[in-house]
């Protein structure tokens, strides 16, 4: 995702860019040096406000903007399956060309749809290249040794990846209610909704305590992700005990 | 910006409410709820204004929003506050220019 969010910050006139979620979690942002975790977390919070009042006069908004004497606040909003609701928040100066960002930006949510729908996510991954000197990044400080790229940076002082507000947790972001876990990415988060509403159509309403259970088994140290997903579904089918529904389940998943 | 009148003659302009920066309705134009329309409008440019602070960006000029059906336009001038909604959205453009040049000057 941060080299979606680049693109945007290639732009001239562009200083940052961010995306959160329905609850105002921040979920990546991307942008000049003053334009830090905190404060894009707190501009979240706020834009979450005036979205809502927005929706109280036009709930179907697909574009807002908000002119300043010094710049400029776009935001546009994309919809993901299963977490719903997001909003890609541009901030600008006065020499924003509004045409080349328009474009941009709607290029931008395509690419953060998929991303943040499974579809990309992967290749996304492969593809992060370091913030540009000057730059404030999810990624920016050197990342611990088994840490995942798409982890928010921690509060100083605190080791633990910010999940819980960072909208990743998977208790957050997935429908099914599974609050125990934390997951590495949107993508992974979006899996283990789709592995719990499967499983739970052979075991019923115990699903989500079995996939709760297999994820410790097959990743116990680290966040969830889809790179052990194939562990996961094979852990989970030990559950089923027809060997046709067994396969039925396997192959939903492999599906997508 | 203080009259409506003016506002009305842009065809596009469905309707349009007047209010002030706390969102105390003033005047609507064929706006049958005109004083909730004020209070959201006002909450709206508050948090607006906020937001707009924290980045340094400095006074909320104005905010537009646009969806399928509708756009709406929102113009923030000396201490008064204009909002109108625009039909078909497309023509969005076309009113903030109006505003923007003709309107601004009388």
């Amino acid at each position: 995702m941060d080299t979606i969010l680049q693109s945007i910050l290639d732009v001239a006139g562009v200083s940052a860019a961010l995306v959160f979620d329905g609850g105002g979690r921040l979920v990546c942002h991307r942008g000049h040096a003053i334009y830090d975790r905190a404060l894009c977390e707190q501009l979240s919070g706020t834009l979450v406000k005036a979205i809502d009042s927005v929706e109280l006069q036009q709930e179907d908004w697909e574009t807002i903007t908000a002119r300043y004497t010094d710049g400029k606040l776009m935001l546009r909003r994309f919809e993901v399956a299963v977490t719903g609701r997001h909003v890609l928040a541009v901030v600008a100066d006065t020499t924003l060309n509004a045409s080349f960002a328009t474009v941009a930006t709607r290029v931008a949510t395509n690419k953060l749809k998929k991303a943040l729908s499974g579809g990309a996510s992967s290749s996304v991954a492969g593809t992060l290249s370091p913030p540009p000197a000057g730059s404030s990044a999810l990624a920016s400080p050197p990342l611990p040794a088994g840490s995942s790229p798409h982890l928010p940076a921690s509060r100083p002082g605190d080791s633990r990846p910010m999940l819980a507000s960072s909208g990743l947790s998977w208790s957050q972001s997935s429908s099914v209610g599974l609050s125990r876990i934390a997951v590495a990415d949107p993508a992974s988060s979006a899996f283990l909704s789709r592995a719990a509403k499967g499983l739970a159509r052979h075991v019923g309403p115990m699903a989500k305590v079995y996939v709760e259970e297999g994820v410790r088994r097959v990743s116990p140290d680290a966040p969830f992700s889809l790179s052990i997903a194939d562990k996961l579904i094979d852990d989970l089918a030990g559950q089923i005990e027809e060997m046709e529904e067994r396969e039925s389940f396997r192959k939903a998943l492999a599906k997508g | 910006m203080g009259d409506l009148k003016l506002v009305a003659k842009i065809p596009e302009v469905k309707s349009a409410v007047l209010t002030d920066m706390t969102g105390g309705f003033l005047d609507a134009l064929r706006e049958p709820d005109g004083e909730s329309v004020a209070a959201v409008i006002g909450f709206l440019t508050s948090t607006m204004n906020q937001a707009g602070e924290d980045l340094g960006l400095g006074a909320l000029h104005g905010i537009s929003f646009s969806g399928q059906a509708r756009a709406c336009l929102i113009v923030v001038q000396g201490g008064l506050v204009t909002t109108v909604f625009v039909e078909p959205p497309t023509s969005l453009p076309a009113v903030e220019k109006a505003f923007d040049t003709s309107l601004q000057g009388q």
